[in-house]
């Protein structure tokens, strides 16, 4: 079944045709959401939450204008938006969130120096520079796409992507050391 | 292609040249031919997104478990609703005859009603009325007067 039979099935009520989406597409979602997050907990929330909009919400998708995983990634940006403005606001949030990055910052501890480095200098990005990047680069849509899911220009996207890309390159200089060692050839392009 | 115009193909679309618009590929590929400082930028950013690669996200076992057993809402929605969404569904091109048939649906129901009822107005009376209304009317503008 296509991802519009799908939705007209879940339109009409039909679970299992959810419960195919859901296999479908959970895993780059949750990725998607840990990698703006860095927490599995928030994570999973954010994630079951963004299935349980696209059920409630299913007759509002819109084949012609975005595919499915668009939209989906539209939902749990917002969601994850909210998330992260709602965390900063709260203290008490923030104590958990604490908690549970010390956790996660044991499991760091395992990893090599520039991998340390590299999650600290995305996790260090602004969120709307992150976003583009996550989006572009691991989640594999194109600029347009990721417009649209961030709702900006994609003048914007290229903007922070460009940003994101030259604070980096600047942050983990010393581990891009063989640039000039083994450039491209034309043939591997 | 100047190497300013490589170093934003290369920054905003990333290294690898599927991803580059297609109007300038080949022009960007062209000067990695030619251009040591741009094979030397592209290495770099290649580099780069090598070292992102490496970054990876947990495993969430349990996930997809947690969503499917999840108690979702009803989808039954209020009457009004469903016949909405019926009319007008957002899903399908396919579905068009449903908004074109609810369009055309009064226009039916005028042609009907207006065939099998009169509302009590006797229209043959009315245009009998008007045609001697008329015809009294021409009367009245003849000149009747003999002239001497």
């Amino acid at each position: 079944m296509t991802d519009e039979e799908l939705m007209l099935a879940i339109c009409n009520g039909d679970e299992s045709a959810f419960h195919t989406i859901v296999r479908t597409h959970h895993k780059p979602l949750s990725h998607y959401a840990f990698r703006i997050l860095g927490s599995k907990k928030d994570t999973e929330d954010i994630t079951q939450e963004t299935f349980l909009r696209l059920w409630i919400n299913a007759d509002k998708w819109q084949p012609g204008k975005s595919k499915l995983s668009t939209w989906l990634h539209r939902i749990a940006h917002n969601l994850c938006i909210d998330y992260l403005r709602k965390k900063d606001n709260a203290e008490t949030e923030e104590l958990d969130d604490h908690a549970v990055a010390g956790a996660e910052n044991n499991t760091k501890l395992e990893q090599s120096s520039e991998l340390e480095r590299l999650n600290k200098a995305l996790g260090g990005l602004p969120d709307n520079q992150k976003n583009a990047l996550v989006l572009c680069h691991y989640q594999g849509f194109s600029n347009k796409e990721a417009a649209a899911i961030m709702g900006v220009s994609v003048k914007a996207v290229e903007s922070s992507i460009a940003r994101a890309k030259r604070s980096l390159r600047k942050q983990l200089a010393s581990s891009i050391t063989d640039n000039n060692k083994n450039p491209k050839t034309r043939a591997e392009l | 292609m100047t190497l300013e115009e490589f170093t934003k193909i290369i920054v905003c679309y990333g290294a690898q040249s599927d991803r580059w618009p297609a109007a300038v590929r080949d022009a960007a590929i062209d000067l990695t031919a030619t251009s040591t400082e741009a094979q030397n930028l592209l290495a770099e950013y290649v580099q780069l997104e090598a070292l992102l690669d490496q970054q990876q996200v947990p495993d969430f076992p349990n996930l997809e478990s947690r969503i499917l057993s999840q108690t979702l809402p009803a989808r039954n929605h209020a009457l009004i609703d469903r016949l909405i969404n019926w009319l007008l569904p957002a899903t399908s091109v396919r579905l068009l005859w449903r908004p074109v048939l609810a369009a055309s649906l009064p226009l039916f129901f005028g042609i009907v009603v207006g065939n099998f009822f009169s509302f009590g107005v006797d229209v043959e009376a009315i245009e009998t009325a008007e045609y001697w209304e008329d015809e009294l009317y021409m009367l009245s503008l003849n000149d009747y007067s003999e002239a001497p």
